[in-house]
């Protein structure tokens, strides 16, 4: 099992209705194969950035579901195959998210190492200003 | 070759031709943002010029760790019309 992002961009000419049963039916893909939704946004109705099939706006929806990389395929298959979908995406999240974890461990362990170096250098210039006071 | 000392150029004179250039900063590193979202098109926009092309490094002065992370964040915004790949 694998952490996925996924986006649906959906014709936004049909109507309300078919759209959230479109994507109901995608979820259902994922779900009956075993996967687990973990999120689920609904970006609405968004200007595309360029027309595709002479359309200027999509329906957006975002799902980060834990899946077999089968389901994923299965899921791009249905994807590809049906009309309203105007793009769809599905990247792995896993990889990026383990490393920006990975990266913050790193920074905060070099964060706590550094005033320990930095304290010492400051006491001795403190000492040689006393002395010089005095 | 000695580096050039520019202090000596100070007192000289020497100085007009060259100015010191503030040294830009990655703002993901500043900012400490390990993962570039390819969703968060709001800041993936910083990095997109008018025509649409990808900001180089030499301009935005992020860092090429970064700058990959980037790159595939755009790519990936790109391909659901989330970002442009030309405007004119």
């Amino acid at each position: 099992m694998r952490l996925y992002d996924i986006v649906v961009v959906l014709s936004p000419e049909e109507t309300p209705e078919q759209i959230t049963a479109l994507a109901d039916g995608f979820k259902k893909i994922l779900t009956d194969d075993g996967a687990e939704i973990k999120l689920e946004e609904v970006w609405g109705r968004r200007r595309l950035a360029y027309t595709i099939a002479k359309r200027r706006e999509g329906v957006y929806y975002y799902w980060q579901a834990e899946a077999k990389t089968e389901t994923i395929a299965e899921l791009e298959r249905k994807l590809r195959l049906s009309d309203e979908v105007l793009r769809h995406l599905a990247v792995r999240a896993d990889e990026e998210l383990k490393r920006a974890v990975k990266l913050k461990a790193r920074r905060e362990a070099k964060a706590a190492a550094r005033p320990k170096k930095a304290a010492p250098a400051s006491e001795p210039a403190a000492e040689t200003s006393e002395p010089a006071q005095a | 070759m000695p580096r050039r000392d520019f202090k000596k150029d100070k007192k000289t004179g020497n100085r007009k031709k060259f100015f010191v250039r503030r040294r830009k900063a990655c703002k993901f590193c500043v900012e400490k943002i390990e993962y570039v979202d390819w969703k968060d098109v709001k800041t993936l926009q910083g990095f997109i010029p008018e025509r649409g092309k990808i900001l180089p490094r030499r301009i935005s002065g992020v860092c090429s760790l970064h700058q990959r992370k980037l790159q595939t964040a755009i790519k990936r915004a790109r391909a659901i019309a989330l970002l442009p790949y030309a405007t004119d």
